[in-house]
């Protein structure tokens, strides 16, 4: 029977490296993307607030091992031929947008109305409304939820290995099975996963709480 | 997050309305996929390749490319003198990755069957591989009768999925799995009472638990062939005479005595409803 | 060549591909009154007078949100059985499910009862109450209702991560889709319509939330 040593462990390493930039990716394409969503969902056209809204419906009411079954096999039929990891990369991408977008939506409408109101007054227009005003606020507003989005992310990143990715969780199922030590490999695998999405999730928690004190 | 339930209605509408709006965008699809020529142009050519299927193709713990498939993959670059560029794939989407044009050539363990054969071209086989049951020593499982009842593990549509289905789909309770490696997981964490498997099976649950586990009895021979696309007729011949040329000079024995650790099987001339050659 | 898209495939198997959704329904639905029970008995756990209790119900939830449910239903269904503990791909679904919305409803809820003014919980001392109707009546009552939004946008999410369970061979929709994707190459039609049936179920789901809402919680805040 073969042991855990460091070559296993180095294996495991390769896969987290590929959970990290699949976080990184989804989350800064996402992002980008949705603050275009949160914009054209606070909007005064009807039609990107409609438009916006179905979208984020789309993704909060599907699974994600769904989304990523249909972005990996529709690219390629839209006639992109990309690698793999670049479609699985840009199916975290609309999936972040999507709930980014709703995210940062809420923290917008959670500016109060009067702000963009004043700055009505004071003559700025749309840009520097938003990116002087109400953006900066609002963001600060969402942080928390931010935060707890990235961690759904990072565990989120694990169902690539069901479309055949080496990331850390499929890393952790050759792994075992290679060893036949399923307990101890899933139990490190889980161990790296906390040790990566606990601290986040106790700074948005303690995020969350100061600006609850400071709302008082 | 979905903080107005009172309007799921009109969301839901609307995001099927959406979903139905982007149909028309994707339905139909010009050709993308490259030619022997254009790969040579571009000097590489990409390979699809089981991720985790030891010895035929995996991932060694290098993160780099190994196994017989690997070694056949690279010989085959060599010979039209391009870099061959491995895509790891998982049983169940072999078959859509080559269709959709990520990889041109698929060397990934494609065991040819009449039924796989009808949506991709085959080459002339270049590997054997024998199918059987495995189960525990103290379990009599002679045929596929003796399977009624049992919780019977297969690897998602793979060839085992498929004549396990056919013999006893209705008296055993077959489970599916991701792949091979999920498969065996779950023979030796007992979550199943039978497995269907590779001729590697035996050394992989011997490896497992020493003396366990046996092979209770063979469904089939499958033989591997190459993949390509239906219809592509220059990837099909290059691969043909590649095929031909490694079992000629001594290649192949080289290469499957250092993987396989045995002899080259004898390879049928054809076989049923599986061609070889494009028409 | 060229691909054309063929949804006939999918026509064709749709009584198949309707009961697992009924599948896929079911699993949710004891994922979710699991999730409830543990959520409920987790709060209380959390108020307790015992340091330990206290301590494990915080690592449990902390272990379990910090995590993904892929490992976890590995772990219970791959793992678990070295230690002796074996359960079949359904009853691991069902209790990777409850376990998993089980450590986010124990948070959900906790916020509503903290968030019940202690002014309340006094006066129903007051009026000679017991503890046990207290916390019924007084405490878990208007948390729950106060917590619904979120709780049952948590409840949506726990159907939708029913698609995992295919990982283990369960029964359920992404499972038979699968099988028909492997019978019939078809994967993108088969994966966009399972996407519409998922859109379908919880948007139903939804619905039927919004319903309860109505019909239990019907009286007016304050």
């Amino acid at each position: 029977m073969a042991t855990i040593g460091p070559n296993e462990l180095y294996f495991l390493m390769q896969g987290l490296k590929w959970t990290l930039a699949l976080t990184i990716i989804g989350f800064i394409g996402g992002g980008v993307f949705g603050l275009a969503v949160a914009l054209a969902r606070t909007s005064e056209a009807p039609f990107a607030r409609r438009f916006t809204a179905g979208y984020i419906a789309i993704f909060q009411g599907t699974p994600l091992l769904m989304q990523l079954f249909v972005v990996y096999y529709g690219v390629a039929l839209m006639g992109f031929n990309v690698d793999a990891w670049v479609a699985v990369a840009v199916a975290f991408t609309l999936h972040a947008s999507a709930f980014l977008g709703e995210i940062w939506r809420g923290g917008i409408q959670a500016v109060p109305k009067g702000q963009t109101e004043a700055a009505n007054a004071l003559g700025l227009h749309y840009v520097s409304r938003m990116k002087d005003v109400v953006l900066p606020q609002a963001l600060r507003i969402s942080l928390p939820a931010t935060i707890g989005f990235l961690v759904q992310l990072i565990k989120g990143t694990s169902l690539a290995a069901i479309v055949g990715f080496v990331e850390l969780s499929r890393a952790g199922q050759i792994v075992s099975n290679q060893t036949f030590r399923p307990l101890t490999v899933f139990a490190i695998v889980g161990i790296i996963y906390f040790l990566i999405c606990w601290p986040l999730s106790l700074w948005g928690a303690s995020m969350e709480r100061r600006l609850q004190t400071a709302s008082r | 997050m979905m903080r107005n339930s009172m309007k799921f209605g009109r969301r839901a509408v609307l995001a099927l309305a959406a979903a139905a709006a982007v149909l028309p965008f994707i339905a139909p699809v010009d050709a993308f996929a490259g030619t022997v020529e254009e790969a040579k142009a571009k000097g590489k050519v990409v390979i699809g390749i089981q991720g985790d299927n030891s010895p035929w193709g995996f991932v060694n713990s290098s993160g780099v490319q190994d196994g017989l498939d690997a070694d056949i993959g690279k010989a085959f670059a060599e010979y039209i003198g391009v870099k061959a560029e491995f895509v790891p794939l998982a049983v169940a989407n072999r078959i859509p990755a080559l269709l959709t044009g990520k990889v041109d050539v698929l060397f990934a363990t494609m065991g040819m069957t009449a039924e796989r054969a009808k949506t991709i071209q085959y080459s002339k086989p270049y590997a054997g591989n024998v199918l059987s049951v495995y189960g525990p020593k103290d379990k009599k499982i002679a045929g596929f009768d003796d399977l009624t009842g049992m919780a019977v593990g297969v690897p998602k549509s793979s060839a085992m999925d498929t004549t396990i289905t056919a013999g006893a789909g209705s008296k055993a309770n077959i489970l599916r799995f991701d792949d091979d490696a999920a498969n065996i997981q779950a023979l030796i964490a007992g979550q199943v009472e039978a497995v269907g498997g590779n001729q590697f099976y035996g050394d992989r649950l011997n490896a497992a638990a020493a003396g366990k586990y046996e092979t209770k009895f063979d469904l089939t021979t499958l033989y591997n062939g190459a993949g390509t696309r239906p219809g592509e007729k220059d990837w099909n011949e290059t691969i043909n005479a590649f095929i031909d040329k490694i079992k000629a000079d001594g290649e192949l024995t080289k290469i499957y005595a250092k993987w396989m650790k045995r002899e080259v099987p004898a390879f049928p001339d054809s076989l049923p409803e599986i061609p070889f050659t494009v028409k | 060549m060229s691909y054309n898209l063929d949804f006939s495939v999918v026509v064709d198997r749709l009584p198949e591909l309707l009961v697992a959704c009924l599948a896929t329904i079911g699993l949710a639905i004891a994922g979710m009154a699991l999730a409830t029970v543990i959520g409920v008995l987790g709060v209380l756990a959390r108020r307790s007078r015992f340091k330990l209790l206290r301590g494990l119900v915080i690592g449990f939830v902390e272990a379990i949100r910090n995590t993904p449910f892929l490992v976890q239903i590995f772990f219970i269904f791959f793992a678990l059985p070295q230690i002796g503990v074996r359960l079949n791909p359904t009853a691991t679904a069902i209790i990777a499910l409850a376990l998993n919305g089980g450590a986010y409803a124990i948070e959900i809820i906790r916020g509503g009862v903290d968030s019940i003014p202690k002014g309340q919980v006094e006066a129903g001392k007051a009026l000679g109450l017991h503890p046990a109707q207290i916390f019924r009546h007084i405490i878990l009552k208007p948390a729950l209702r106060a917590v619904y939004p979120s709780l049952t946008s948590q409840f949506i999410m726990l159907t939708l991560t029913t698609s995992v369970c295919t990982s283990i061979a369960a029964y359920e929709l992404t499972s038979v889709a699968q099988k028909i994707e492997a019978d019939t190459f078809r994967s993108f039609e088969v994966y966009f319509s399972i996407t519409l049936l998922y859109l379908i179920i919880s948007s139903l789901m939804m619905g039927v939330f919004a319903l309860i809402s109505r019909v239990s919680f019907s009286y007016p805040v304050k």
